[in-house]
């Protein structure tokens, strides 16, 4: 019982990070990032390239969210700026991208697994069960990282700018807000959260230049049903992410895989707007 | 067409997975292949004609080896095939093959059962990977309750059921067997069930790559420390995996820390022939050299290339490579050296066992 519990919670704490980055580029933007999964992929060779050299563990987590970050604003004004005023393009355009990361990837690396150290292993003791030490810190981490961006949203003036922005870009602009580079530092921060969240979920996957993809697939049915809202993506993780492990557990792991995107597709039906309130 | 005198080099078809699933493999067994021709080249050739390697990529799939087959039988009537590739890519060239009448030696373990007048296999099928596995678990490591876990496709679901049968021939039981697709990588709810039903020992057969480093990685992280058996990982994969990977137990026909003087050559040779290019050779890429050899030796004898002369002399040849003697005269298939090792701290491995002249048992009853 104990387990079935920290399995649901784990899971959708590794969903919340997963999505977080993806989330606010749709808010800001109003734009599906579909290189969002290769984003993921560069933060796990983020932590092959930083462990392979030598260096601590830890120190991947931040490095594969300042790579996402410069990535990010490169994309954003190279790829994503230019296509504005076409919003469906712009989608297309992010889907190819997530295509010429991988391909990039294999050209440097080659398409194996790559070796990538875990900043801890094995297992803690909690609730009277043994139980694994990295999932139960990435709960830590997706608690984190929901306070952070809360604070970054509310009580900074970028938070304020981007949440106006959210609102309705047009009357933004006309109070002066430069949405341009609003939209810019957001694209930069998703990528950044979603480099960083590769690196994060890295202890418990491969390395290789597909790992990413996956991902992308459960974190847009999840960034739709939550809506642009932290609380609303957490609500949504844990509900998905617990229908997830549920059917896993007592149905067939097989199906467990496509739960997400059918429970998703089942709740925009009965409530298109998700679960958030607007 | 008899064209043997007339042609000036002997053509070796080579279909292979350069693009799709077995894209991370395919360039060790290109370049084993690339060795044996060059070896027997300067040494003459066959039959005193050049050996030319014609290479096609198969997409690792039916579609792409349907048009491999094609063009390398049709357009570039090679004399015969010889190639590793995934059973989906094997079972849409096979018609082909058998069509026109090539030899094809087919270099890649499988799940077995796999039978034509014109293919002949020398890599091990389950009866010779399994057995020693699970009897070492049972009879060394006193194991009795097992648990199996796989990927959802042909192979790993063929391997794990001749698993159980052998597992409960024995009197073992299996408590729990479940499969994930081949791209998942959540093995979550599986390995709580493996917890709650505490086994002995664990044995998996996923796919090839990322769902083994998946798997182990959460193993690992969930404290799963039970004997554990990996059916289906390699020696580079296993180095990948850092000290995650310590223990595994694996059970192939080729490991790079086989001692004899064949091994000890190839390897040097290799080493020399690619330096820092080359990928470590394995259990695909060491059965394709060794099958080169051993068509050379089939031709020698048959004393021409004519596919039917061939194909008869195949089971009479024999040849000592770098896995010992393989000679593919039980059914289509060889009886081979089964090497049982252990993955070490450092990442290689540690062979702990050999079984000699392990039987392939009743494949092709029927030839």
């Amino acid at each position: 019982m104990a387990t079935l519990f920290l399995d649901i919670l784990t899971t959708a704490s590794m969903l919340f990070i997963v999505a977080a980055g993806l989330m606010i580029i749709l808010g800001v933007m109003k734009l599906i990032n579909f290189a969002h999964g290769a984003f993921l992929t560069v933060g796990g060779y983020a932590v092959h390239v930083v462990t392979d050299a030598g260096y601590n563990a830890w120190l991947t987590i931040p490095a594969a969210a300042a790579v996402g970050f410069l990535l990010g604003v490169v994309v954003e004004r190279l790829v994503v700026r230019p296509l504005y005023s076409r919003p469906l393009d712009a989608i297309l355009a992010t889907w190819g991208l997530g295509i010429v990361i991988a391909q990039v990837i294999v050209f440097i690396f080659g398409r194996e697994v790559q070796f990538a150290a875990s900043p801890i292993s094995g297992t803690a003791e909690l609730l009277a069960t043994t139980y694994s030490a990295w999932r139960l810190i990435l709960v830590g981490a997706a608690v984190i990282l929901g306070v952070l961006l809360t604070a970054l949203l509310y009580l900074t003036r970028f938070g304020l700018n981007a949440r106006a922005v959210i609102m309705n870009e047009d009357l933004a602009r006309g109070l002066g807000i430069d949405s341009v580079r609003v939209r810019a530092m957001t694209f930069g921060l998703g990528a950044a959260l979603a480099c960083a969240a590769g690196a994060l979920i890295t202890p418990l996957l491969s390395v290789d230049p597909n790992m990413g993809l996956p991902w992308l697939v459960n974190s847009f049915m999840l960034v739709l049903v939550s809506g642009v809202a932290i609380p609303g993506l957490a609500l949504a993780s844990l509900l998905l992410g617990g229908a997830q492990v549920l059917v896993s557990t007592f149905v067939s792991p097989i199906i467990g895989g496509i739960t997400i995107v059918v429970l998703a597709a089942v709740i925009l039906r009965i409530k298109p707007q998700g679960l958030s309130r607007g | 067409m008899h064209g043997a005198a007339a042609q000036e080099t002997v053509k070796i078809g080579i279909p292979v997975g350069l693009s799709g699933a077995n894209s991370v493999v395919a360039p060790s067994v290109v370049q084993s292949s690339e060795l044996a021709a060059e070896e027997i080249n300067a040494a003459g050739g066959i039959l005193g004609q050049q050996v030319e390697l014609v290479v096609a990529d198969d997409g690792s799939g039916a579609q792409g080896a349907q048009r491999a087959f094609d063009s390398l039988v049709f357009q570039s009537d090679v004399d015969v095939l010889i190639s590793m590739e995934t059973s989906a890519a094997r079972n849409a060239g096979l018609p082909i093959v058998n069509r026109a009448g090539k030899p094809f030696i087919y270099t890649s373990f499988y799940e077995g059962r796999s039978c034509s007048p014109w293919m002949y296999v020398d890599a091990w099928v389950p009866e010779q990977q399994v057995m020693p596995i699970v009897d070492h678990f049972a009879d060394n490591l006193s194991a009795k309750s097992f648990y199996l876990i796989g990927s959802d496709y042909d192979f790993g679901r063929g391997m794990l059921e001749f698993t159980r049968s052998y597992i409960e021939e024995r009197g073992g039981k299996v408590l729990g067997e479940e499969y994930l697709p081949m791209d998942g990588s959540d093995w979550t709810a599986i390995i709580s069930d493996l917890k709650s039903k505490n086994p002995d020992a664990l044995i998996t057969s996923t796919a090839g790559g990322a769902p083994n480093v998946t798997l182990t990685k959460q193993l690992r992280n969930a404290g799963v420390t039970i004997p554990y058996g990996n059916l289906a990982v390699d020696e580079g994969t296993a180095k990948n995996m850092g000290g995650d990977a310590t223990g595994i137990f694996i059970s192939q026909s080729y490991l790079t820390g086989i001692e004899s003087p064949e091994n000890q050559k190839f390897l040097a040779a290799m080493k020399a022939k690619f330096g820092d290019e080359l990928k470590t050779p394995n259990d695909l890429s060491v059965p394709q050299y060794e099958a080169i050899y051993l068509y050379k030796a089939a031709v020698e004898k048959a004393g021409s290339t004519d596919p039917q002369a061939v194909v008869d002399a195949l089971p009479e040849v024999s040849y000592t490579g770098p896995r010992g003697p393989i000679q593919m005269n039980k059914q289509h298939h060889t009886p081979l050296t089964m090497y049982m090792g252990q993955v070490t701290a450092e990442g290689g491995v540690e062979v702990i066992k050999t079984f000699d002249n392990v039987d392939p048992g009743e494949q092709c009853p029927n030839l």
